[in-house]
């Protein structure tokens, strides 16, 4: 197994959970949650206070901040080179998570909302290319082999 | 010697076919080590063959991820994609105009009422800041910038209509309008073509977009001075609505959510204004309790005292 992997893997997670964390803080700190920015495509309050911001109640900023949070620990060198099935299908599945997640969020910004919000464009495009990363990894390199001790 | 010669011979023959057996022995190891290298190169060959099927799968899932990512985008920069069904009707910029009744129920709620109202729907309240003086005509300046198509400033100009209506008139009474369909579709009063007077202060409503789309956001209707503009960014990063009460307190954004005002008929909202039995009623009427007080302690000096001494001693 080579290293860049967990290289890129730990780095985009840890860009992700800077940004989602800074939409998190904006999500409980901004009396903006009450005001409209602009009115152009590019309206990150628009996209940030809309219906599709939460999902049960619970902020979709926080959900990103789990997502990275979870994913960062899966991209962490060592745990690439962990053997157990758990480790390596469980990190592709949470991709597969984000994925689904970023389509969603992304037809409903360009669909529903009709407003796109680069901060959160940034975390789509970090979870699409850590989904990719993550997919083109695993299926290119096989486990790495148990060492008994 | 010659005793060792049969000897000899025996040994020689049984040598001979121990070497046979060696020989065959070997010969078998050799095949086996054969075989075993020939399954060990199919193996890693099934390996690699698996290995490089695994990978195509993989590339081939990612190229479909682009593939779909890229499509949602073409769709919608090629606009065969409607954000909704709602077909997005503007309401006249000055708004259509209110019965008189309806007005004069909501000019007339009294102050002790709206200070009776819960607050527990209030979010965002004024906050006091350092700003020079904010002055026009001699007065103190109520500034006001919103725009038409934001919901939240739908639901601010409820309690800021009730609230000035205690300190002076307009002429004309402000329209109704709603803003965008896409938008919330709240109902809502206009302030734009209206003007207010009152002996305490000025009021400055600056709507700066209408409710009609125009490429791709709303068209301008009124464009902020320099000094507004100035104002308006550096308090609150230009957000809707924005409201600077003499530049002694500000109000950030709306008071409480629009959320339970959307898709409602303007008349189903003014019923429920002095009812503070209902969410809407209370939200209303308590912001409009807020910014009296406001008013009260940052532009009118405590004045009309009838209006201002009851919210103080509710």
């Amino acid at each position: 197994m080579p290293r860049w992997p967990g290289l890129v893997g730990t780095v985009l997670s840890v860009l992700g959970l800077g940004v989602a964390g800074y939409l998190t803080y904006e999500h409980f700190t901004s009396s903006s949650t009450l005001a409209c920015s602009d009115n152009g495509v590019v309206n990150c309050l628009k996209v940030t206070t809309s219906s599709y911001s939460e999902v049960a109640g619970v902020p979709v900023a926080v959900l990103g901040l789990v997502f990275f949070a979870v994913m960062l620990v899966l991209q962490l060198p060592p745990m690439w080179r962990r053997p157990e099935p758990v480790i390596r299908w469980g990190r592709l599945a949470w991709a597969v998570v984000g994925l689904g997640t970023v389509l969603y969020l992304l037809f409903a910004e360009l669909f529903e909302i009709d407003a796109i919000c680069l901060w959160c464009t940034a975390v789509h495009v970090l979870t699409l290319v850590l989904f990719g990363t993550t997919v083109f990894a695993t299926s290119s390199y096989p486990a790495p082999v148990a060492v008994d001790a | 010697m010659s005793n060792n010669r049969p000897h000899s011979s025996g040994q020689t023959q049984k040598s001979n076919a121990s070497a046979q057996k060696s020989n065959a022995a070997a010969k078998k190891s050799a095949s086996s080590q054969r075989f075993a290298e020939r399954q060990a190169a199919k193996q890693q060959a099934a390996r690699e063959e698996r290995r490089v099927r695994t990978r195509t799968y993989g590339i081939v899932t990612i190229a479909l991820v682009v593939l779909v990512v890229a499509v949602l985008v073409i769709v919608k920069v090629a606009g065969g994609g409607g954000n909704s069904p709602v077909v997005d009707v503007p309401s006249p910029p000055a708004g259509t105009p209110i019965p008189a009744t309806t007005l004069a129920k909501l000019q007339s709620v009294p102050v002790s009422t709206l200070v009776a109202a819960p607050t527990s729907g209030i979010i965002t309240t004024p906050q006091s800041v350092n700003n020079p003086a904010l002055t026009a005509d001699g007065k103190p300046q109520l500034l006001y910038i919103g725009a038409e198509y934001c919901p939240h400033c739908a639901a601010e100009r409820w309690p800021l209509y009730i609230a000035l209506s205690k300190f002076g008139t307009f002429t004309p009474q402000p329209g109704r309008i709603h803003s965008a369909n896409k938008d919330g579709d709240v109902p809502t009063v206009t302030f734009y073509g209206t003007t207010y007077t009152s002996p305490y202060f000025t009021f400055t409503p600056v709507e700066v977009y209408t409710n009609r789309p125009a490429g791709n956001g709303y068209a301008i209707l009124q464009a902020p001075t320099r000094a507004q503009l100035t104002l308006w960014e550096n308090t609150n990063g230009g957000a809707f609505p924005f409201v600077d009460f003499g530049g002694k307190q500000v109000l950030p954004s709306a008071q409480y959510s629009f959320a339970d005002l959307q898709n409602l008929p303007f008349s189903a909202v003014a019923a429920q204004v002095g009812n503070n039995s209902t969410s809407i009623g209370a939200d209303i009427d308590a912001s409009a309790a807020q910014l009296i007080t406001t008013i009260c302690s940052s532009l009118s000096k405590h004045q009309p005292a009838a209006v201002c001494s009851a919210v103080h001693s509710g």
